[in-house]
């Protein structure tokens, strides 16, 4: 088999597998997850042999549209980026099919889960591959759109569906900056292959920056975060890959791929996008309930992190230093994707665990006590708290953080101190999750009942909570990823090893002094003001869009809505009794409707229409 | 030419039915009912003939029929087909019968329904490949009247006022494009738009009307464009569209929204552009405004309807207002210095691709909100429903496809056009692009809304008791749209191929005469 026709099979195995679900499984959920875990487990196969097989940049491209001299085309680009993106993908991809397996053994709608963890593959899958901008903006829709179907998996609660509604226009607000960063791309440069455009393209900050867009809806960056939180109602498994390890990273993946368009203004803006995020998130982490909203601003938070790695790279550099520096980002940024994305896989399914052994409970100051009841999950979720304070050697987290932090220090002061304090509010949020869901005595029914899940939901834990642990060492790869891990920054002398231990055990200790397993926030009862603050913070995204929709956009609409039956249809169509008849005389001047008043204001609309035109003359 | 009068056949074979129809007073329904949908498939299998021997690579018209007919006029029996004519003859051979079988168990009077509604094909089929004026118009008139019986004997309850509104504000704009062309034959005297197309090109025509007076050309053009506007329609002559298609059996909705709305787009593309290239440039600047105002408020005025067949009416004012938005992009960078063929090229396979697509995708939701209608007694409002995935989920899906094929989604078949339409106007009026984006975001809210508030959450209204999924009926409507949907968004190359030499020939001759 040629790499071509390996990449391709890897490819169309999903698709294959969902549409087979979708015509003919719709009612046999056991049959339809079987078939989705196998083309998983086939797909992860191949795509390690073809990871590891070292072959790269193999040319595949299929022109899919032409129009004269303007053509679409279909092809792979890949690179030691992609393939590394590909072995993530396939790795968590193939642990969550696994645990679904487990998690989801008593949904009734199984077939249509597993349907959309398929077309969701196929998407993501879609967008490593993408050699140019319009096949990865292709994907990208189809990923927005499968991560709807999953979110809205529950489809019968009203939240579910709202929030799912919500997540995709949030991200076509996104895409819309992506698709007009297409098409003038497109218009500046006249292609849209990446390969094409990293060897030659026209130097402009807009173009970068409107494809930054698509990236700030998909990786949830401020001011279009809102609905990750949200798309926390889908199952917890599809939280792990989608919202947390896979599609969520597309944006910083996406960014990664367009390196070489970036310029030092473009990237000043991503920097303090990613940092801003990476604050925020981690102030509102702080005062959640719910165990999956903890990991999801979490998500966030690190999200940024990336963000602002990549957006690092180049600041203040020298014209000859350009390149070099641009693709420290890349390394920081992609080496912190790849952490984070088995550690906060496994915390998502150590949280599945946990809610599926305490019977749909995700309260955390209901839970308690599951360090007993739960041994393995609990030490999962240990590793993966490890993992995202940046315990030094133990855990994937602390290499790529350092990474980060080490660029940030070394570029830009302010960015430094901002992701140092947010490093210390990790550390205090996660501890904080760790105490009240483990420590201590149960305190809820659902939670003393506790147990642990089957072999599948066990397995995937301990395979990704491995990779959290060994995840860090990039030594371990091999040259498998060099092109990438070339370029990760690395710190020297111990300032960066000091400074993160200081920032991890600040946060951790504060939170192992404050909070105690208990069925109440103590920040809430110690520091009521702080805590208000948190929240209204946390609220002020939401309340500022729903102004606006309630205010703003609806209230256009029925303005507009006026209008068109009160000026266009009223007066137009029924002449002047239409308006005498809206003054009250009512009934009569329904049924009167004068040919000649018609056409009068046809002409009127004549003479208008021909000003214009006459006027441009 | 070819030695059978294959595009006379196309046109007069539905028309036979309906004679046929009218001369068997006694015949019963569902013999009716079969005769029509028989003679209204032979559309689709002659033009699959034509198809046949259709050469794309030609840029002329292909398969000519040209008598004389009206000697003292010089008026012509002229007919032909380029790549423009035979999507827009093909898309009508698809619709047509699902049309008919849409109505299939909802209508009495099958046979005069039948007989009517074949009439209204053969005027639409005439509209798309005539190429004298005279018989031209002749058709374009023809078939608002099968139209207006359509929609008053068999529509909702307000079918009365919307028919008579539908049909005097179309009258009223093609008495302007009457009064247009008499005025050119009065200074060219001929009607054939060939001849007129090159007298257009060369500058000519101008020329000549500008020797009836000052102010004619103006005029003229002024009339012509009103005529095509009204049809369209483009905002914001477009207030008699929500109530018809709203008021019309699903079926007639469902051709009046698939293929009648595309003779305004045909009008433009084949009449107005070519023959006015001058002013149509003129005013092209303000034109675009008018265009973004369809794309734009028609999303918005979409989002505040309660009922779903208005929503889905004013969706096509947003859909079909993006063909325009980018034929007037086109016309106003013709003639200026920027290299814009390409852009022009794929502007205008975007709107080809759109008229068709939307086609597809529109009727099919006209359907669905058929459906929905006549399960819940006649309600269709957009609160009436709740949680109906859970009783009806082959439905549900199958809606579902129609309307991410409507906002856009990859791999379905809107969004090729739609994304060549960006491509192409960004290259031409990039403001304009921008402005249009929120049509898109628009979009994608109020029909995201439909499907959430009718098939997700809990069941609800008239979806609380027992609701039917799909029936074998209901599926010989769907399906074929549906598959279509896929085929066209994953091969979009297959009609792109009917008609890339030709939007190629255009692109590359953009000129201002």
């Amino acid at each position: 088999m040629t790499p071509v026709q390996q990449a391709l099979l890897i490819l169309l195995l999903p698709l294959a597998s969902a549409a087979f679900i979708a015509l003919f499984l719709r009612r046999a959920g056991g049959l339809a997850s079987a078939i989705s875990v196998a083309a998983c487990a086939g797909l992860a196969a191949l795509s390690l042999a073809l990871v590891f097989g070292g072959e790269r940049n193999f040319p595949a491209s299929w022109e899919w549209l032409r129009l004269g001299g303007f053509s679409l085309s279909l092809g792979f680009k890949f690179d030691d980026l992609a393939a590394l993106m590909l072995a993530i993908v396939a790795v968590v991809g193939l642990c969550v099919h696994v645990f679904s397996l487990g998690y989801m053994h008593d949904d009734g709608a199984k077939a249509r889960y597993f349907g959309g963890l398929s077309v969701f593959m196929f998407s993501m899958l879609g967008i490593v591959f993408a050699d140019n901008l319009f096949m990865m903006f292709i994907f990208w829709e189809l990923v927005g759109f499968s991560s709807y179907l999953l979110i809205n998996h529950y489809c019968e609660k009203q939240s579910a569906a709202d929030a799912a509604k919500k997540a995709f226009i949030v991200n076509r607000v996104g895409d819309f900056g992506f698709l007009l960063g297409i098409v003038m791309c497109y218009w500046l440069n006249g292609t849209v292959n990446l390969t094409e455009l990293a060897a030659h393209h026209v130097y402009t900050t807009w173009v970068p920056l409107l494809l930054f867009c698509g990236a700030v809806g998909k990786s949830a960056q401020l001011p279009l975060h809102v609905w990750l939180p949200d798309a926390m109602e889908g199952p917890t498994p599809v939280s792990a890959l989608i919202h947390a390890a896979t599609m969520v990273a597309a944006g910083i993946y996406m960014l990664c791929r367009i390196e070489p368009l970036m310029t030092p203004q473009a990237l000043t803006v991503i920097m303090w996008t990613g940092t801003a995020t990476a604050l925020y998130a981690a102030l509102c982490a702080i005062t959640q309930r719910d165990i999956k909203k903890v990991l999801a601003y979490s998500t966030l938070s690190q999200l940024g992190y990336m963000v602002a790695a990549f957006g690092l790279g180049s600041l203040l550099s020298e014209q000859g230093e350009h390149r070099m520096l641009v693709a420290a980002g890349v390394g920081a940024a992609m080496f912190h994707l790849t952490t984070h994305a088995f550690f906060k896989a496994l915390m998502f399914l150590g949280s599945g665990s946990v809610i599926y052994g305490c019977h749909h409970e995700q309260d955390i100051f209901k839970m308690g006590g599951l360090k007993s009841k739960m041994p393995l999950t609990f030490a999962a979720f240990t590793i993966g708290v490890l993992a995202i304070i940046g315990m030094p050697y133990i855990a994937a987290g602390f290499f790529s953080k350092d990474a980060i932090l080490h660029l940030a220090l070394e570029k830009n002061t302010a960015v430094f101190a901002i992701l140092a304090f947010t490093a210390v509010l990790t550390s205090f949020y996660m501890v904080r999750l760790w105490i009240l869901v483990f420590l201590g005595t149960p305190r809820s029914d659902e939670a003393s009942h506790a147990h642990e899940g089957g072999l599948t939901m066990k397995l995937p834990l301990i395979l990704l909570a491995v990779l959290s642990v060994l995840g860090g060492y990039t030594a371990l790869y091999g040259h498998t990823f060099d092109g990438v891990w070339s370029l990760i920054p690395h710190a020297e002398g111990a300032t960066i090893l000091v400074i993160s231990l200081g920032v991890m055990i600040a946060g951790g200790g504060t939170a192992l002094m404050l909070y105690k397993p208990a069925g109440s926030d103590a920040l809430e009862q110690k520091a009521p003001g702080l805590f208000g603050v948190l929240v209204a913070l946390k609220e002020s995204f939401d309340a500022v869009y729903n102004y606006y929709v309630a205010k703003i956009q609806q209230r256009f609409a029925i303005l507009l809505n006026f209008l068109e039956q009160v000026a266009l249809a009223g007066l137009i169509i029924r002449g002047f009794s239409g308006l005498v008849g809206l003054f009250g005389i009512g009934a009569r001047a329904l049924h009167v409707g004068s040919l000649h008043a018609y056409v009068y204001w046809f002409l009127i609309g004549v003479v208008v229409l021909w000003a214009y035109a006459a006027g441009v003359f | 030419m070819n030695a059978l009068p294959l595009l006379s056949l196309i046109i007069f074979v539905p028309w036979a039915g309906a004679v046929l129809l009218a001369c068997l007073p006694r015949l019963g329904a569902p013999a009716s009912r079969a005769l029509a949908l028989g003679f209204s498939l032979s559309t689709l299998a002659l033009t699959l003939a034509a198809l046949g021997s259709f050469d794309p690579a030609t840029t002329g018209y292909q398969f000519v029929e040209r008598h004389d007919w009206i000697r003292a006029l010089h008026v012509h029996y002229h007919l032909g087909l380029d790549g423009l004519s035979l999507l827009l003859v093909l898309l009508t051979g698809l619709l047509s019968p699902l049309c008919l079988l849409a109505s299939w168990r909802t209508v009495a009077e099958a046979r005069f329904f039948g007989l009517l509604f074949l009439l209204l094909q053969g005027a639409a089929l005439g509209v798309f490949l005539a190429l004298d004026f005279f018989h031209w118009f002749i058709f374009w008139e023809l078939s608002l009247i099968p139209a207006y019986f359509l929609i008053r004997l068999w529509g909702g309850p307000g079918a009365a006022r919307a028919g008579y509104q539908f049909v005097i504000y179309t009258i009223g704009g093609s008495a302007f494009l009457l009064l247009g062309f008499a005025a050119i034959f009065a200074a060219t005297g001929s009607l054939d738009f060939v001849e007129l197309s090159s007298l257009g090109a060369t500058g000519a025509l101008g020329g000549k009307l500008a020797s009836l007076g000052g102010i004619w050309p103006q005029a003229v053009f002024l009339g012509v464009f009103l005529g095509f506007a009204v049809k369209v329609p483009l905002f914001p002559f477009h207030t008699w569209l929500p109530a018809t298609y709203a008021e019309a059996p699903t079926g007639v909705s469902m051709f009046l929204t698939g293929v009648m709305s595309k003779m305004g787009v045909y009008g433009f593309i084949r009449v107005l552009w070519p023959l006015f290239p001058g002013p149509l440039h003129a005013a092209a600047g303000p034109l675009l405004w008018f265009a973004l105002g369809g794309v734009v408020l028609g999303a918005f005025a979409a989002m505040r309807q309660t009922d779903l067949k208005r929503m889905i009416a004013y969706s096509s004012v947003n859909h079909l207002s993006y063909c325009l938005l980018a034929l007037f992009a086109v016309s106003v960078a013709t003639g200026s210095s920027r290299p814009a063929s390409e852009a022009a090229a794929a502007a205008l396979s975007g709107t080809l691709l759109q008229v068709f697509n939307h086609g597809i995708s529109a009727a099919a939701l006209f359907y669905c909100a058929g459906v929905l209608e006549s399960r819940a007694g006649g309600r269709r409002g957009l609160n009436d429903f709740g949680g109906v995935r859970s009783a009806a989920p082959v439905f549900a899906g199958l809606c579902g496809i129609a309307l991410f094929a409507s906002l856009g989604l990859p791999g379905l078949n809107g969004f090729v056009g739609e994304f060549l339409i960006f491509r192409g106007v960004w290259g031409l009026a990039p403001w304009a692009a921008a402005v249009a984006c929120l049509g898109l975001f628009a979009t994608a809210w109020f029909l995201l809304t439909f499907w959430q508030r009718v098939f997700h959450g809990p069941r609800a209204g008239a979806a609380a008791g027992p609701f039917a999924d799909l029936s074998g009926l209901d599926f010989a409507v769907l399906v074929p749209l549906v598959a279509l949907m896929f085929l066209l968004g994953v091969l979009p190359h297959l009609l792109t191929g009917l008609f890339n030499p030709l939007i190629t020939s255009w692109a590359n001759h953009l000129v201002l005469p």
